[in-house]
């Protein structure tokens, strides 16, 4: 995984100096928008490889970062990156507040559980809408909307990417010093069984806590990289199926992976986009989209992610070491 | 895109446009040879192409892009008729699916790697709410076709054909208060800001400024339950009930009504949506003669050169089955004052988008019998040379024409008649 | 019984605080209006939630592809209708396609990930979902569409509202299938069978129980369950394949409202989520957010389940 790790950190040096200047102007917002969904996945992913927990809320609350990114951006005179911090942190404060019931759920109904939540929020934001520089705390104007202030390194949109790819870096930097610290050998005994966890001195409920709160995070990093992106948000983009389709996509890309949450962004914006430029016409390409998913799930255990390690592995002769 | 225009008729509409067409043909009879575009010449257009672009929307819930389908066909009918000074029109198209990232993606790769030099016959309901700062800092005019949020009409650098539901909404209301004697009259629209509390608002501004009551009823599109939305209007005291929905949701509304039996108690009217030609089967018997309905472009079949010469052009160029609805007229009409605009101008700057830009810009008292009042553009951090329509009134499985062209009067529009003033319009 | 009976009690209560506090000044009427318009509304997410749990119970599947499984039935039936066969044979025909369409994922997709986890299982449909929506939508034009069914011509006056004969069948159906299932359940071999997969896979199997023949007539029940919901949802609700299709996820809520287990307390959870949601278009700041309450609920009900239950084990769903 130590390999892995490093070769990680040089793809995305390579990505972050190459994909801005290679892609074109409509590539660098999917590459963009790709970066902001990868921390999403990322989240997701994290919780559920780690301590087994399910989130179908996710894409609802990048929605919240988006929305708290925004709302800041029209009141204040806040530097962006306040902004997105203060995106990240309240998302990650609603993300322990959902794992409040999630310390005494499990499996499917947790997952459940943070499916109401998104069906509840994809309610809010359709009836109120994003801030968009309007009056009142709801900020909704119906006109042209204010500008969104960019990073002083990003006005640019090439230059934008390189920043979402940054921060989507550092991402998963922080999810990866959490796995090699104590935290990671918490939420392993906590995933083998919480008696043990307990009686071994582990507290559970701040673990527990702290991991929704991180993937929380995350979400709303992403959301604000989105909102920044695209200068203001819609809706639809927070659907709770749309929560509950990244969640698959986290399956099929393989959770257990940095690359896993890659693939599964790649899939959800990549993809779709890729289609729609061949002349795929929309409807054909969500049965496509459909269909794939199906299958990854029935032959794929360990996802793209794993499938991937098992093709480097038979190619270096040796099964590599894929354990949890 | 082709493809999916062609599919459409696979199932009942196939036989329905198939009669429809050999009708038209009889009527018109003027057959395929009289279309008349751009510079008229015959001769096709051989030289670099000019590029123009347009995003519509369609995907599941919904199909907007028979305005860029029709822009298509009028392009098409003009490179063959000697383009631009003759260099081509490409015209480059791109679907948002409904999805604001796709719309800004697109709009990124026909302003940023294609270049185009306009847009025109944009039709979407998210499109140009995103890329309305876009358009803005590409200098680039877009003339949309099928607009549905505030932010097409209330935004510097875009200019459409059509009404949207503001518009409409008021124009509904007004042929009710002045000629069914509507005191107090409830809108029922969509619970999204820029959507319905911005129509219905404008229409209850519009009654506040005759003496009358208005309310609006906010409808979730998530929700099953349109019931609850019908005892709020019959709560709210009105004698009118103006439906100002997307067709699916204005059916499945008008269905509730008519289970509790309301069609005779209370005056029904609709913005523009409900205009369209499947909409008399789908609402059944119960409603022939009782719903209003306000038409943003000329009916179908009101006649006139540009009519005649749209439905031309549609049998030449576009796919059999393609719409022949208003968003089509729109979408042919923003196409034609496009290149007319272009082909008065320095064929030397074509490529210059900020000359294009600054050509759109000056077009004004543009007039056609597509459209009721004159098209223009003009400087201004709104446009919305679309206010005055028709009344429609369902009948006998189609529609009637109750009221033609007349303006609509709300305080909503006083920037805009300022404009109007300003351009020597009014 | 007794759980039964102590929730009805209080979902009465919890409504006719809700109806006091809301209603407050207005006359009884209008609540009666709205109460009796808020149990149509229910009455669909409770047959919803019913369809799902049934196929939860024996299979482990909670399927989100259900409400596109309907979708497709009415858009058969709609599209068999306006080629003028007649109604009966056509409902029938819709009937048929979402048993053929439930049988086959059963039988040759969700059989092929039975080693997948619950949720991982629950998600995957999702895909049969998006494949369901994305050919209906290409098949059929997006015009605006009716599907009607004689009863929704006749209708009696309850409260003030006039209540189509429809909406009295949808829960004269509801009820009769809650009682029906539960007998089936109860007292069947193949009830018997299908309690013993849902408490548990392994020593059922061991015992001798069927497991394929058991799980391939949930599938097949929950099929036609899908396709008579999508029906009532075509006529009562609107005939568009995307609101049809995502109605599902409401639905999950009145079956979590059931613990994805009691068919009663799907049908008073439903019930109580319509009623709620249609009293709040009395409030004035909640009105436009209230598609909200089927999820509040949900999530109040998951809440008051866990109470009291301090830790988790690796294996427990």
């Amino acid at each position: 995984m130590r390999m892995s790790g490093v070769i990680g950190v040089i793809l995305l040096a390579v990505a972050v100096v190459l994909l801005p200047v290679l892609a074109g102007g409509q590539w660098v917002r999917i590459f963009t928008s790709t970066a902001c969904f990868a921390l999403a996945a990322m989240g997701a992913a994290f919780i559920y490889a780690r301590l087994g927990m399910v989130s179908l809320a996710q894409v609802a609350l990048m929605g919240v970062g988006g929305w708290v990114f925004l709302r800041l951006n029209h009141a204040t005179a806040l530097p962006f990156e306040a902004n997105l911090l203060a995106a990240g942190l309240v998302t990650s404060v609603l993300g322990m507040l959902l794992a409040l019931p999630a310390l005494r759920m499990r499996g499917l109904y947790l997952a459940l559980m943070t499916l109401m939540v998104a069906g509840a929020l994809e309610i809010v934001f359709t009836a109120r809408q994003f801030p968009n520089g309007g009056t009142g705390f709801w900020g909704v104007a119906t006109s042209f909307s204010a500008t969104v202030r960019r990073p002083l390194l990003g006005q640019s949109d090439p230059a934008y990417l390189r920043y979402s790819l940054l921060v989507m870096g550092a991402g998963f930097l922080l999810i990866e010093a959490h796995r090699r610290a104590a935290p990671g050998r918490a939420w392993a005994l906590i995933r083998r069984s919480e008696a043990a966890a307990i009686a071994s001195g582990v507290n559970v409920t701040l673990y527990k806590t702290w991991a929704f709160g991180l993937s929380g995070l995350l979400a709303g990093l992403g959301g604000g990289l989105l909102a920044g992106s695209l200068g203001l948000l819609d809706a639809a983009t927070f659907r709770a199926s749309e929560s509950v389709l990244l969640f698959a996509l986290v399956v099929v890309g393989g959770a257990r992976f940095w690359f896993g949450a890659v693939a599964t962004a790649v899939l959800y914006r990549v993809a779709p986009a890729l289609l729609n430029n061949w002349g795929v016409d929309a409807d054909l390409a969500l049965i496509l989209f459909g269909a794939a998913l199906l299958h990854a799930v029935i032959t794929a255990p360990d996802g793209i992610a794993g499938q991937i390690l098992g093709f480097v592995g038979a190619l270096r002769g040796r099964m590599p070491g894929v354990r949890p | 895109m082709t493809m999916r225009v062609l599919r459409k008729g696979s199932l009942k509409t196939a036989a329905m446009f198939g009669a429809g067409m050999i009708a038209l043909a009889a009527s018109g009879g003027a057959g395929m040879a009289a279309v008349s575009c751009g510079a008229n010449t015959g001769q096709a257009a051989t030289g670099a192409p000019v590029k123009v672009g347009g995003i519509f929307g369609n995907a599941a819930p919904g199909d907007f892009s028979a305005s860029t389908t029709a822009a298509r066909a009028y392009f098409d009918c003009v490179n063959a008729n000697g383009g631009l000074n003759g260099r081509p029109i490409q015209y480059l198209t791109e679907n948002d699916q409904w999805n604001p990232e796709l719309a800004a993606q697109a709009a990124s790769k026909l302003l940023k790697d294609e270049k185009v030099v306009a847009m025109v016959g944009n039709g979407s309901f998210v499109e140009m709410a995103v890329n309305a700062p876009t358009y803005k800092a590409e200098g680039v005019m877009t003339m949309a076709s099928a607009c549905a949020v505030s932010e097409c009409f209330e935004s510097p650098n875009i200019v459409s054909t059509n009404q949207g539901p503001l518009p409409s909404t008021v124009g509904a209301a007004q042929y009710m208060v002045e000629e069914k004697g509507s005191k107090n009259v409830s809108c029922i629209g969509l619970a999204i800001p820029d959507v319905g509390p911005w129509s219905c608002g404008a229409m209850e501004g519009y009654m506040a400024s005759k003496g009358l009551a208005g309310s609006s009823v906010l409808l979730n599109p998530a929700s099953p339950d349109v019931n609850s939305a019908l005892l709020e209007a019959v709560g709210s005291g009105a004698d009118t009930i103006l439906v100002n929905l997307p067709a699916g949701l204005a059916i499945a509304f008008l269905k509730a009504a008519e289970e509790q039996g309301m069609g005779d108690s209370y005056q029904w009217a609709s913005s523009t949506p409900l205009y369209d030609r499947t909409v008399p089967e789908a609402l059944g018997a119960y409603w022939d003669g009782k719903m209003y309905v306000n038409a943003e472009m000329t009916p179908w079949d009101k006649g006139g050169p540009d009519a005649v010469n749209w439905l031309a052009v549609m049998d030449a160029y576009a796919p059999k089955e393609a719409a022949r609805d208003s968003f089509s007229q729109s979408g042919y009409l923003s196409a034609k004052i496009f290149v007319d605009a272009m082909l008065a101008l320095d064929p030397a700057t074509l490529d210059d988008r900020a000359a294009v830009t600054a050509a759109i810009t000056a077009i004004k008292g543009v007039t056609s019998d597509l459209m009721c009042g004159p098209y223009y553009v003009g400087e201004a951090d709104r446009h919305m040379p679309n206010h005055a329509g028709t009344m429609v009134v369902v009948k006998g499985g189609g529609f009637e024409t109750v009221r033609d062209c007349y303006e609509y009067d709300s305080p909503y529009f006083a920037p805009i008649f300022e404009q109007e003033k300003a351009l020597g319009l009014r | 019984m007794r759980e039964t009976l102590r929730a009805l009690g209080i979902c009465i209560l919890g409504v006719t605080v809700l109806g006091l506090w809301l209603g407050a000044g207005k006359p009884a009427s209008v609540l009666g209006l709205f109460i009796v318009s808020g149990l149509a509304v229910g009455s669909l997410y409770a047959l919803g939630g019913v369809g799902l749990v049934v196929l939860y119970r024996a299979t482990g599947v909670l399927n989100l592809a259900a409400g596109a499984t309907g979708m497709v039935a009415v858009f058969a039936a709609w599209q068999l209708q306006d080629r003028g066969v007649l109604a009966p044979l056509a409902w029938g025909a819709g009937l048929a396609v979402a048993l053929v369409l439930a049988l086959g994922y059963g039988r040759f997709i969700a059989a092929r990930m039975a080693w997948r986890e619950p949720v991982v299982k629950a998600v995957a449909s999702l895909g049969f979902a998006l494949m369901l929506l994305g050919l209906v939508s290409f098949l059929f034009s997006d015009d605006p569409r009716k599907f009607e069914l004689p009863t929704d011509k006749a209708a009696v006056m309850i409260l003030g509202l006039r209540v189509t004969v429809t909406r009295l069948l949808l829960i004269g159906a509801t009820v009769g299938l809650v009682i029906g299932i539960g007998l089936l359940l109860e007292r069947s071999r193949i009830g018997l069978q299908m309690r013993a997969l849902a408490n548990n896979r392994r020593i059922s199997s061991l015992i001798g129980v069927p497991i394929l023949r058991v799980e391939t007539m949930a599938w097949g029940l929950s099929g036609l369950l899908s396709g008579f919901t999508g029906l009532m949802f075509g006529d009562l609700v609107r005939l568009e394949p995307a609101v049809i299709t995502f109605l599902v996820i409401p639905c999950i809520a009145a079956a979590i409202c059931g613990r994805l287990a009691s068919l009663p307390l799907v049908l008073i959870g439903g019930m109580t989520m319509g009623v709620v949601e249609s009293l709040l278009t009395l409030s004035q700041p909640l009105k436009d957010l209230r598609p909200m309450a089927p999820y509040v609920i949900a999530a109040l009900v998951l809440l008051a389940m866990n109470r009291g239950r301090a830790l988790t084990f690796a294996g427990e769903e």
